[in-house]
């Protein structure tokens, strides 16, 4: 098929790289592009632009910002001696959303994984202990996944930590909410239960 | 335990089979490179959730279909059940999702409604082949009758692939985190070696027992655990004791070997008849008659934890033993509710056992005649 309007395949092809879209929904988005006013067009295009040229991490914890230290980071209101440990700066919006934390996180930047090159040493471990260090840091909550490199890494943090006499606790699992009893797996029953607490 | 109906859709060469099993042993000829593993190959997956060959799942996916999928209808003791697998293509590789009855369930959820022993041509190298193949018939057994099990030596093997690689990496590796992954070990590593260490003895008791009923009870064939390190206690507790403590000590050699040591990634039986090793001083019918014997004692014990017969699965074996063992074989499982039997030709089997015999070519099945009057 001839190419009548290259920007507009040029559009479609750079919509398919994204996650999750296949060439039909980049064709979707494309015509919906096109037919949207001036704009909303412009308005696409400048947000992405501006994440790219705009956003960085947090010098502090690590998450994304665009004022360094981020906003909770700055936020006073903000419990200072309770972090929150996450493995990735998507991990500060999962908690966030929540809206029953109020300290402020440290990101990590990954899980301890060697098998993948990731050691210590890329993390954003040295930096924990240093804040837990000079922020007087009561308790670090670690929320990292419950994989195995999440757990490996909770516990490495852990054991990192108990010199500094610091009360590190971890999430504790749960059951889904509005999910059948019988149908949750072992795994999952036996933490909760771990966990449980009175009534 | 009864496969009532097998429907493969876009696994291996079969495009969409439905296939009704006869009760009793079913027996697939055909030349090679036909569909008879493959048949096995699915219904193994339906038990253990994994291909008894497969070293890329993705293989398991018809030429370029996006998914294979594998159910079947089985009657168990606990009423009748459908599990299903679906195998999709994902990134370079496959993901696996597991059904009973309808509803997605996890793995570790799936493990213990089809119980199945398989028996491949890699088994008869149990007593002289390296001890991966020994840990191999311990975790069949027991992964298919303990969700527990399974669960440890999973989070287990993640950890030891991760010490490795950490004691692998260039420089020195972090001693907190060798630390944490050593003490994973030794929770996750005490309770499997613990329950390692209770079947073997029931494994072993079985072995000894179908050794004596075909050859004799001298002299006699004796299964041991060996594991790694050496324990003088069985308890989940003590174990993990011993194993930390074997961590500690060992922590600089390991680091100089670049390799985790020890651990239950490290166990194996000890195989000895009259009190000699059989893998070095066994003549080879009397190793064949050992493996006869342990894959017997797997038979028996699944059937023990399952209070009936599970499936047996049998590719290409039968053609590799001769007449008599074959029939002391067969016969010493006795009343099995059913067989999956592969070969290139009509196996001459024990005149007890009904059944029928399957052509299979190139992807299709036709019902030939029965196995035996
Ligand atoms: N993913 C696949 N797609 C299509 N055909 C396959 C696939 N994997 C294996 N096969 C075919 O299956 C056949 C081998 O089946 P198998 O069951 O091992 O044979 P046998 O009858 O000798 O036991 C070969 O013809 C092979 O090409
Ligand atoms: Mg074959
Ligand atoms: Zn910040």
């Amino acid at each position: 098929m001839d190419d009548l309007a290259p920007p507009l395949s040029g559009l479609i092809g750079e919509l398919e790289k994204l996650p999750t879209i296949g060439p039909k929904t980049a064709a979707r988005l494309a015509f919906y592009i096109l037919s949207a006013s001036r704009e909303d067009a412009n308005a696409l295009a400048e947000a992405i632009v501006a994440v790219k040229d705009r956003v960085r991490l947090c010098s502090r914890c690590f998450s994304l910002t665009e004022a360094d230290p981020c906003s909770i980071c700055r936020d006073v209101r903000r419990d200072p001696k309770t972090l929150c440990v996450v493995g990735e700066p998507k991990d500060v919006y999962a908690v966030e959303r929540s809206m029953s934390f109020k300290g402020r996180y440290h990101v990590l930047g990954g899980l301890i994984s060697p098998m993948d090159g990731i050691g210590v040493a890329q993390l954003h471990v040295k930096e924990l202990v240093e804040r837990v260090g000079t922020e007087g840091i009561d308790e670090v909550i670690v929320a990292t996944n419950p994989n195995a490199e999440g757990e490996s890494t909770a516990l490495y943090l852990a054991r990192l930590l108990a010199p500094t006499g610091v009360r590190v606790t971890r999430l504790a699992y749960g059951l889904p909410i509005g999910g059948d009893l019988d149908y949750a797996d072992e795994v999952t029953l036996a933490r909760a239960l771990e966990g449980r607490r009175a009534l | 335990m009864r496969v009532l109906s097998l429907e493969l859709d876009q696994f291996r060469n079969y495009a969409a089979l439905r296939f009704t099993p006869p009760s009793g042993a079913c027996v697939f000829i055909g030349d090679n490179a036909q569909g008879k593993s493959n048949l096995l190959e699915a219904l193994a997956l339906l038990a253990t959730g994994k291909s008894f060959r497969a070293a890329r799942e993705a293989d398991l996916i018809r030429d370029d279909a996006p998914a294979a999928s594998v159910s079947a209808r089985v009657a168990t003791r606990h009423g009748e059940i459908q599990a299903a697998c679906i195998v999709a293509r994902a990134g370079e590789g496959a993901r696996k999702r597991f059904f009973r009855n309808g509803r997605a369930v996890p793995y570790g959820q799936f493990l213990g409604g089809v119980m199945a022993v398989t028996f491949i041509p890699l088994d008869l190298q149990l007593v002289i082949g390296p001890a991966g193949l020994r840990r191999r018939l311990l975790n069949a057994g027991l992964a298919q009758t303990s969700r527990a099990y399974y669960r440890d030596l999973a989070a287990y093997g993640a950890v030891v692939t991760q010490k490795n690689a950490l004691l692998r990496a260039s420089g020195a590796p972090d001693r907190d985190l060798l630390l944490t992954y050593n003490e994973q070990m030794a929770i996750s590593g005490g309770r499997i070696a613990s329950a390692r260490a209770v079947y073997v003895r029931k494994l072993a008791s079985e072995a000894t027992a179908a050794h004596a009923r075909w050859v004799g009870a001298s002299p006699e064939f004796d299964v041991a655990y060996r594991p790694s390190p050496a324990l003088a206690e069985e308890t989940p507790e003590a174990i993990e004791q011993a194993l930390r403590a074997a961590l500690e000590a060992n922590q600089t050699l390991e680091i100089k070997r670049r390799s985790a040591l020890y651990g239950p990634h490290r166990d194996d039986l000890a195989l000895s008849l009259g009190g000699l090793p059989l893998a070095r001083f066994g003549s080879q019918g009397q190793q064949r008659t050992a493996v006869l014997a342990l894959k017997a004692a797997e038979y028996a014990s699944l059937h023990a934890a399952a209070g009936e017969p599970p499936i047996l699965l049998l590719d290409d074996v039968l053609s590799e033993l001769d007449r008599e063992r074959r029939h002391a074989f067969l016969s010493s499982l006795g009343d099995f509710d059913q067989a999956f039997i592969t070969s290139t030709d009509v196996p001459d089997m024990p005149a007890t056992l009904r059944g029928e015999v399957v052509r299979v070519r190139a992807g299709s099945l036709a019902i030939e005649n029965a196995a035996h009057a």
